[in-house]
């Protein structure tokens, strides 16, 4: 055998390592981190840690011991510099380090604007604790923030912003939010309950630059010559593969990353990625894609572990996401696409709701809204692929799991199940 | 007061595993930090994946916070089967109340 060797330790890299322990990986297995912190859930970096409810200590993804408990040898602050495929080894400051199986879980970074200023003191971006910290401490002492992207990083944080009472702008070049990920209903209920916060937005807005005094930021300059002042700015506008290693190894890449099947593997016999760097063709979703999501990336870990230490079953997951803005809790189930038929439970006015999309009368997405009972059902009906009765699935009093076709009844009760 | 309370959980083979738990933080980031199986809480604590269920058959009544609106909702759908006493451990905090509190993993997180 010889070593497995996982690159990036968050959520993809270290599910991966304690997988391969559970499916009996005997070889040593070593988990290379570029940063020195613990590896530590993402998600509350926009959300509970960045608001103080958490620290750091309480976001971390298992206890420090557990990987010396579980033979995992964890390099902190040791990045990854060079992967040699065919000698099968890879070069960290500690020298060479051989493997048998590569597993890249480099994840992604957040898109920086190339815009004028964009390297003031004051401008950020968020993907890590670091990340986070730093936006923390600028956040106490701003007065005015503005965010650049409409998208879930930007309202996690425009939220936590308005809460700390904050004067918050967001900045978004189309003329709705969040209009990749989430139908326009979605998009607009958030917008209103934002703006019932405090929060300000501009659509259609370009920035053209950021301006500052001393090397620190004070405005944020849009094409159309306007300014808005500024203490802080967020900028929040997607992120990319991390393909920094990888992009020399020769692999076939798929929609922006490295091109994985439904067990992890790339293109070259014992190199497997996964998680934000991994391009996929979902069971669920239209056509290949990066899904940037804890569970795609605990999900496609896990079935890389079991194929690596011989298993065969492959990711069948339904993709699932959510984003907490205030008291919402927004959850996704599937993937949607634009032309779905859409059928809206529950009235928005209310707060809670959640806004179905069918294809071929079968559910293909949930987007729910403080209505987390539909979203858990409808990762089952979305796997299930049973047809839908739209009369029973537009009546938010009736439970989801009921708006079944007859027909279909006996077939789901057959496969539902936990 | 004390910083550090004890809390126990049991496996399903009946084993206890009694873990020091500081107050303030949840029951399941307890059960994380203390590298207890069975507690998955994928989510980190939102109280999205129901992945953190427990058993409190063996709690006081009256020391468990209330439980909310979402989190009744996710208990439906958990994994393993929902019992009066079943709650989510990422909305269950840790204070003097629950010291030597007994928490009862089920069987399945997923």
């Amino acid at each position: 055998m010889g070593a497995a060797v996982i690159v990036g330790a968050s959520h993809a890299g270290v599910q991966a390592a304690l997988s391969l322990r559970q499916s009996g990986w005997q070889d040593e297995i070593v988990l290379f981190s570029a940063e020195t912190d613990h590896p530590y859930h993402r998600p509350p970096l926009s959300k509970a840690f960045l608001a103080g409810e958490k620290d750091a200590g309480q976001i971390l993804l298992r206890s420090p011991d557990l990987y010396r408990d579980q033979q995992i040898d964890l390099r902190l602050g040791e990045p990854v510099e060079a992967i040699d495929r065919a000698g099968r080894f890879v070069t960290s400051k500690s020298g060479r380090q051989p493997y048998s199986t590569l597993l890249l879980a480099t994840g992604s970074r957040a898109r920086r604007l190339a815009a004028p200023g964009a390297d003031l003191d004051g401008v950020f971006t968020l993907r890590s604790l670091r990340d986070s910290r730093a936006i923390k401490d600028a956040l106490a002492a701003a007065g005015s923030v503005v965010i650049v992207g409409g998208g879930f990083i930007g309202l996690e944080v425009a939220s936590t912003s308005a809460k700390l009472g904050r004067k918050t702008t967001v900045l978004e070049a189309l003329p709705t939010l969040l209009s990749r990920a989430l139908p326009p209903a979605v998009g607009d209920f958030l917008r209103s309950y934002h703006e019932g916060k405090g929060v300000r937005f501009r659509f259609g807005a370009q920035v053209a630059g950021f301006e500052g005094e001393g090397g620190r930021l004070r405005a944020v300059r849009l094409a159309d010559g306007s300014t808005i002042a500024a203490d802080m700015a967020l900028v929040g506008i997607g992120g990319e593969a991390d393909l920094d290693l990888a992009k020399d190894l020769g692999l076939r890449l798929s929609a922006g990353g490295i091109e994985v099947d439904a067990h992890g593997r790339t293109s070259a016999e014992g190199i497997y990625a996964m998680g934000d760097v991994a391009g996929f063709q979902n069971a669920f979703a239209p056509a290949s894609m990066r899904l940037e999501s804890v569970q795609n990336a605990v999900d496609q870990a896990k079935a890389a572990a079991a194929h690596i230490c011989g298993g065969d079953a492959g990711l069948t997951a339904v993709p699932w996401f959510w984003t907490d803005q205030y008291d919402l809790k927004v959850q996704m189930a599937g993937i949607g696409r634009p032309g779905a038929v859409e059928i809206l439970r529950g009235d928005p006015s209310t707060g809670a709701f959640t806004l179905l999309q069918l294809v071929d009368g079968r559910l293909i997405a949930a987007h729910s809204v403080n209505r987390a009972a539909d979203h858990m059902m409808a990762r089952r009906l979305i796997a299930e692929r049973v047809p839908i009765d739209v009369a029973a699935a537009a009546d938010a009093a009736t439970p989801l799991a009921k708006a079944v076709l007859a027909e279909a009844t006996t077939s789901r009760m057959a496969t539902a199940g936990p | 007061m004390s910083e550090s309370v004890t809390i126990i959980f049991e496996k399903r083979d009946g084993e206890r595993i009694e873990v020091a738990a500081r107050t303030g933080a949840s029951v399941m980031e307890t059960a994380v930090v203390n590298n207890v199986a069975g507690i998955e809480a994928e989510c980190g604590g939102s109280c999205i994946c129901a992945t953190c269920h427990v058993y409190c058959d063996h709690v006081a009544d009256g020391v468990l916070d209330e439980m909310s609106p979402i989190e009744d909702d996710m208990l439906d759908l958990a994994a393993a089967e929902r019992r009066p006493s079943s709650r989510l451990s990422c909305q269950i905090r840790v204070g003097p109340a629950l010291d030597r509190a007994v928490f009862v993993i089920p069987e399945a997180q997923f």
